[in-house]
C-alpha cells in the first residue's frame, strides 16, 4: 500500500469514525429515546410509545414553534435588508480595500457570541450606554425601556447573525458578471429594473445561502432571548433544555429536538432545490 | 459472648483499615460559589487531602449526572427535596455517624427532618429561603406584607421573578393558602391562572443573578433568593427583602455521599472538618448564607448573626415551609404551565 493510500485510509477512518462515534450515535439515542416512556425514577422506560410526538401537537408547543420561527425571520428580513447593500458596497469597493473590509465584518467573531451578548445588556440597559447619551443629548427625559423586549433580542440576533449574512452575499454578488447589467442598461432598463430582473436573480443563490445561514442558527440561539429578552418567551431550544434539566421529561425533548432536526432538514432541502434552479435558469 | 462482641468489633474494623489506605483525594461536586477556597485550603493542610471542585447551577443538573452514571464524585450538596428523592432511588451511601462527631454542633432544629429520617443519608449544610426581594429606594418597603402584593398595579413592568418553575409555583401556592408542596393539579392550575396575571408586570425572568438586575435599576421588586438580596445590599444598600405574612420557601443544602464514591473515608473527614463550629461560621461569613450549625452561630460577628436577610427571626419564618420532593408527574405539569406563560406573554401574528 502506498503511502498515499494508507494516508487516505487513515484520514477518511479517522473521521468516519468520529462522525459515528460523537454524531450518528448520539443522535439515534436520541432517535430512540423519543419513542420511550419516561418513569418516576428512571428517565427512559423501555415501553415504546409515540405519545412524545402526540405530546408535541399540542397547540402550546406549536406555538412555541411559532415564536422561534418568527424571531428568526425577523433577523434574517433584518439581516437581509441591512447586508445587502453592505455587500454591494463592499463587492463594489476598490479591489485593494476589499480584504479590509471583509476583515471588519469578521473581526467581532474573534470574541465569543456570550460576551458580545452580554456587551448588548450593557448598552441597552435603563441606565446604559444608549440611555445615558441620549439624555445628555437632551433627546429624552425618562429612560427608554430597551432591555426585554422582543426588539432588543432581535437586534441581538441580528448583531449576532449579520456576518453571516454579508459573506455568502459579498461571494455571489462579487462574481457577478457585470456585462450582464450593462447589457440590460443598454437595452433601456432603469436601475430598479436592471435591480430587480438582473442583480437580484443572478445573486439569488448568496441571497438564500445567506438566509439559511442566518434562519438556522437564529432558531437555535435561545440563549440571546434569554439574555435581552429577559426569557420572556419560550422558544424551542428552551423547551428542549428545561425537558432535560428540569422537567425530566427525556422523551418529550427528544421528541422536540428530533422535530427541529427534521423542520431543518426539509428547509435545507428547499435550499438546494432552490440554488439548483438559480442555477439552471442562470445557465439558460 | 464476649469474644464474640470482640471478634465483631474487629470485623466492623477492618473496612476501617482498609479505608485508610485511601488515596489522598476528594471530589467535591458543588453549587457555584457555594464552598470558600479558604476552607478547601485549610482542609487539604490540615489532611494532606486535596479537594477537587467541579460545580453546577441547578440541583436538577447534578441530580442528572450522578442518575446517568456519571461523575466519580465523593460528596454532592443537593437541597432537601432532592436526598429524598436521591435516597430512595439508591444513588445516595449511607453516612457513618461514628465518623461525624461534630454533628453533635448542628441545631437540632435542623435534624432527624422527613425528607431524612435519623439523617441516614445527608447532614445539613446552608439554609436559604425565597421571599420577596425588595429596592427600598424605589418602593415603600413597609407596605409589603403579603406575596400578592406583588400583584399591585403599581409594580407593572417592575417585577422579577425567577426561572425556576418549582420555587415560583411555590410561593404562588402559598400565596393562594395552599401548601408549597400541594400537587393536587386544581390547585396548582389555581396557582398558574394566578400567575398568568401576574406575567404582564414581569419584566425579567433572570433565575442566575437577580441581584444584578436590581442593582442595575432595572426592577424594582421580586421573587428570590434570599442570598440574592444579601449579597445585592453589599452593593446596594437600598436593597432589603421581605418575609410576607404567607410565609418564605425555604430550601436546606444538605451534603451527601454519591453511592459508589471512591473516597467515602475522605468525604465523612470533610463532613467532620465543615461542621466544626469555627469552620461553618467562617463558611456562613463568607458566602452570606445562614448555617445551620448551633455552635458556629455563637461564634458569628454581631452584624452578620443579627442581619435579617440571613438569619431571619423565629416570627419571619413563621408559616414558612421546607420545599419536599413531589412527582415526576407534578414536575412535568409544572414545566408545562410554566412554558405556557411564557407562550401567551407574547401572541405576535402567531
Amino acid at each position: 500500500m502506498s503511502d498515499h493510500a494508507l494516508f487516505k485510509r487513515v484520514a477518511i477512518g479517522t473521521i468516519a469514525v468520529w462522525l459515528l462515534l460523537f454524531a450518528f450515535a448520539p443522535n439515534l439515542m436520541v432517535v430512540i429515546a423519543s419513542f420511550l416512556t419516561r418513569g418516576e425514577s428512571e428517565f427512559l422506560v423501555w415501553t415504546p410509545t409515540t405519545d412524545a410526538y402526540a405530546r408535541m401537537l399540542d397547540p402550546l408547543y406549536l406555538h412555541v414553534f411559532w415564536n422561534s420561527f418568527y424571531l428568526s425571520a425577523m433577523t434574517t428580513l433584518l439581516c437581509l435588508v441591512i447586508g445587502y447593500p453592505f455587500a454591494y458596497l463592499i463587492a463594489r469597493a476598490n479591489p485593494a480595500v476589499r480584504p479590509y473590509l471583509l476583515l471588519l465584518v469578521i473581526i467581532p467573531f474573534w470574541t465569543s457570541s456570550l460576551v458580545r451578548t452580554y456587551a448588548m445588556i450593557v448598552i441597552l440597559n435603563t441606565n446604559g450606554l444608549l440611555n445615558t447619551l441620549l439624555q445628555s443629548l437632551g433627546l429624552i427625559d425618562e429612560p427608554l425601556e430597551l432591555l426585554y423586549t422582543d426588539g432588543a433580542v432581535i437586534a441581538g440576533l441580528v448583531y449576532t447573525l449579520l456576518p453571516f449574512m454579508v459573506l455568502p452575499l459579498y461571494a455571489a454578488i462579487e462574481k457577478l458578471d457585470w456585462r450582464l447589467v450593462e447589457a440590460a442598461r443598454d437595452l433601456g432598463a432603469r436601475k430598479v429594473r436592471t435591480f430587480a430582473s438582473v442583480i437580484i436573480p443572478l445573486t439569488s443563490p448568496g441571497i438564500v445561502a445567506g438566509c439559511m445561514l442566518v434562519f438556522l442558527p437564529g432558531l437555535g440561539m435561545f440563549y440571546v432571548a434569554d439574555f435581552l429578552g429577559g426569557s420572556k418567551t419560550t422558544l424551542i431550544g428552551n423547551l428542549i433544555q428545561r425537558q432535560f434539566l428540569s422537567a425530566r421529561d427525556w422523551p418529550f425533548g427528544s421528541a422536540a429536538s428530533v422535530t427541529l432536526t427534521i423542520v431543518m432538514g426539509l428547509m435545507i432541502g428547499l435550499y438546494l432545490l432552490a440554488a439548483k434552479r438559480a442555477n439552471a435558469k442562470v445557465e439558460v | 459472648m464476649k469474644k464474640l462482641l470482640l471478634v465483631t468489633a474487629l470485623l466492623a474494623a477492618l473496612p476501617l483499615a482498609a479505608q485508610a489506605e485511601e488515596e489522598k483525594v476528594l471530589n467535591l461536586y458543588n453549587w457555584t460559589e457555594y464552598m470558600p477556597k479558604e476552607v478547601l485550603k485549610a482542609f487539604t493542610k490540615e489532611t494532606g487531602i486535596k479537594v477537587k471542585e467541579s460545580n453546577y447551577a441547578a440541583t436538577e443538573e447534578m441530580y442528572s449526572k450522578l442518575k446517568a452514571g456519571g461523575g466519580g464524585y465523593d460528596l454532592v450538596v443537593p437541597s432537601t427535596y432532592f436526598v429524598q428523592r436521591m435516597a430512595r432511588e439508591g444513588l445516595l451511601e449511607p453516612l457513618d455517624h461514628a465518623k461525624l462527631p461534630n454533628l453533635k454542633n448542628v441545631d437540632p432544629k435542623f435534624l432527624d427532618k422527613p425528607f431524612d429520617p435519623g439523617n441516614k443519608y445527608s447532614v445539613p449544610y446552608l439554609m436559604s429561603h425565597v421571599g420577596i426581594v425588595v429596592d427600598g429606594g424605589k418602593v415603600d418597603v413597609s407596605s409589603l406584607k403579603s406575596w400578592l402584593d406583588l400583584w399591585k398595579p403599581e409594580f407593572k413592568g417592575k417585577v422579577l421573578l425567577m426561572d425556576t418553575a418549582r420555587e415560583t409555583f411555590a410561593v404562588v401556592q402559598k400565596a393562594l393558602g395552599y401548601s408549597a408542596n400541594d400537587t393536587d393539579p386544581k390547585h396548582i392550575e389555581a396557582a398558574f391562572n394566578k400567575l398568568k396575571e401576574l406575567v404582564p408586570s414581569v419584566k425579567l425572568f433572570n433565575g442566575e443573578s437577580p441581584k444584578v438586575s436590581f442593582i442595575q435599576g432595572e426592577v424594582s421588586i421580586g421573587i428570590a433568593w434570599n442570598g440574592e438580596a444579601f449579597m445585592g445590599s453589599q452593593e446596594k444598600k437600598s436593597l432589603t427583602y421581605v418575609y410576607p405574612q404567607e410565609g418564605v420557601v425555604l430550601a436546606m443544602d444538605t451534603m451527601a455521599i454519591p453511592k459508589g464514591a471512591k473516597h467515602p473515608e475522605n468525604a465523612h473527614k470533610f463532613l467532620d472538618f465543615i461542621m466544626r463550629p469555627e469552620i461553618a461560621a467562617k463558611i456562613s461569613e463568607t458566602l452570606g448564607y445562614a448555617t445551620l450549625n448551633a455552635e458556629a452561630v455563637k461564634l458569628l460577628p454581631k452584624k452578620l448573626a443579627s442581619n435579617r436577610i440571613v438569619y431571619p427571626t423565629d416570627e419571619d419564618l413563621k408559616n414558612s415551609e421546607l420545599l419536599e420532593d413531589i412527582p415526576t408527574e407534578t414536575q412535568g405539569l409544572y414545566e408545562k404551565y410554566w412554558s405556557e406563560l411564557k407562550v401567551g406573554k407574547k401572541v405576535k401574528g402567531g
